[in-house]
């Protein structure tokens, strides 16, 4: 969909069509809460975020003038609301601790249980460790990698530059990786759960 | 620790081959771009959360919830005016929950109508309840009292003779046949009294004329004699000139004449003062 009809479609809102925003909330629903998702780890937090993040879209139709793609503005008009709930997940006591259910959500059905749990552990593992990072590293990890966002788009979405976010995003991945590393290497003498985890995330 | 190349490297778009080719060479930056390749290997594994099926609903239904930031500029106006619906105005209330600009202005605006008419302070009242001046009458009102209709009558009555106009002929021209035997009896009896008070009017204006034609008549004559004696008086006879004092000895008053010189030596003028 080209930024000229991205533009139509949200005048078309703008005039109150309903058919132009049924079409707006199919095509970008999955990936706001997508977004949504990752920021919070819990399905509840990120259904009532999206909420949010749609409601303040469609408060802000007006300025979009389709300067850049839809998705960015979108992150950029909802990027607010998602660093307000990581902050306020980070606040809480159990933040570094990432639920088998929130894992599982994200995770595609496996018929193999040892292999399905393997895959479980490994990114729990991941997650925990991106709690760690910076969040202005973190926000640009969760759009690339596990959003698939284009840098440029994530560049306008974050008001930055496309190599300032390049090297954002390295330095996260840098970060993710070394973290987990460190949490196998300084461990000591890791229990058995410890073991298979840094097992499952392939880093021994 | 990585010596940063590879960081420098992913950040310019080298070719992988460029990376593979640092990674190879240098220990640090291999041992780092072997976890980040497990890492990328996790995440891409990874599938995007299903959201629920009642999400959809309601993010189908924000129309109905909400309003844009011009659409909140109608309404506002509306709302000033009282003349907003109740689904507007929870729209509304719920939009200012997101958007202080829209809920400020809405502020501002209800806050500069009430400037336009303030409550009164209670002394206020109490106040110019003291200082108002004493009632007048209407002018209407004034004009139509008891004694202006009788004026009004009589000046009514003194044209119609002025004019010589005959006041039953215009009662009979302004349709006095057609009108029903009640009303008839009434106006006639209304000719008659005014007819009487005409009488009595212009028996009292002709007393009132022959008192002031006798006023003037006398002051006229008195002002004609008084003028002839003042212009035909008799020559005055020569009045005594009164001797010097002292040589007659004693007098009722004291006569100075005072010669007075000019100042450049003109002809002295003669002053004179009576002590």
């Amino acid at each position: 969909m080209s930024t000229s009809d991205e533009k139509d479609l949200v005048a078309r809102c703008r005039e109150g069509q309903d058919d132009a925003w049924r079409e707006l909330v199919d095509r970008f629903g999955h990936k706001v809460y997508a977004i949504a998702y990752h920021f919070t780890l819990r399905r509840e937090d990120a259904e009532e975020l999206s909420q949010e993040i749609f409601l303040k879209l469609f408060e802000n139709l007006h300025r979009y003038d389709g300067g850049f793609p839809l998705v960015a503005w979108i992150l950029s008009v909802s990027r607010n609301l998602c660093i307000d709930r990581y902050r306020r997940r980070k606040r809480e006591k159990s933040f570094r601790f990432v639920s088998d259910e929130a894992v599982t959500a994200m995770l595609p059905s496996d018929d193999d249980p040892a292999n399905a749990a393997l895959r479980k552990e490994r990114t729990r593992m991941l997650f925990t460790a991106l709690a760690d990072v910076p969040e202005d590293l973190a926000e640009i990890l969760i759009l690339r990698d596990l959003n698939g966002l284009a840098y440029d788009e994530i560049g306008k979405a974050l008001a930055l530059p496309e190599g300032t976010v390049k090297s954002r995003l390295f330095r996260a991945r840098a970060e993710v990786a070394r973290r987990i590393r460190e949490r196998h290497e300084g461990g000591g003498a890791p229990g058995a759960f410890a073991s298979i985890a840094m097992a499952a995330a392939g880093l021994v | 620790m990585s010596c940063g190349e590879l960081e420098r490297l992913f950040v310019s778009g080298a070719p992988e081959s460029e990376a593979r080719a640092h990674r190879a060479a240098c220990a640090d930056c291999g041992r780092l771009g072997a976890d980040l390749d497990r890492c990328a290997d996790t995440w891409s594994r990874l599938k995007a959360p299903v959201p629920g099926p009642s999400l959809r609903e309601a993010l189908l239904a924000i129309p109905s919830l909400t309003v844009t930031c011009p659409q909140a500029d109608a309404l506002i106006a509306a709302r000033i005016e009282g003349e907003i619906a109740d689904a507007d105005e929870r729209r509304l209330r719920n939009h200012f929950s997101r958007c202080a600009a829209c809920a400020a202005a809405a502020e501002t605006l209800e806050t500069a109508r009430g400037l336009s008419a303030p409550e009164p302070p209670a002394w206020l009242a109490t106040r110019l309840a003291a200082a108002r001046p004493p009632s007048r009458k209407p002018f209407w009102r004034s004009a139509f009292s008891g004694k202006m209709v009788v004026a009004y009558a009589y000046a009514a009555a003194v044209l119609v003779m002025v004019l010589g106009l005959n006041p039953t002929a215009v009662v009979r021209k302004a349709g006095f046949a057609s009108l029903g035997e009640s009303t008839r009896t009434v106006v006639l009896v209304a000719q008659s009294s005014i007819g009487d008070r005409l009488g009595a009017f212009q028996e009292r204006a002709v007393r009132t004329l022959a008192v002031w034609k006798g006023h003037v008549g006398g002051y006229g004559r008195a002002a004609v004699s008084n003028a002839i004696a003042i212009l035909w008086r008799p020559e005055s006879k020569k009045t005594p000139v009164r001797p010097p004092l002292g040589k007659e000895g004693g007098a009722a008053s004291l006569s100075l004449e005072i010669r007075l010189a000019g100042r450049d030596g003109a002809e002295p003028f003669p002053a004179r003062f009576r002590v």
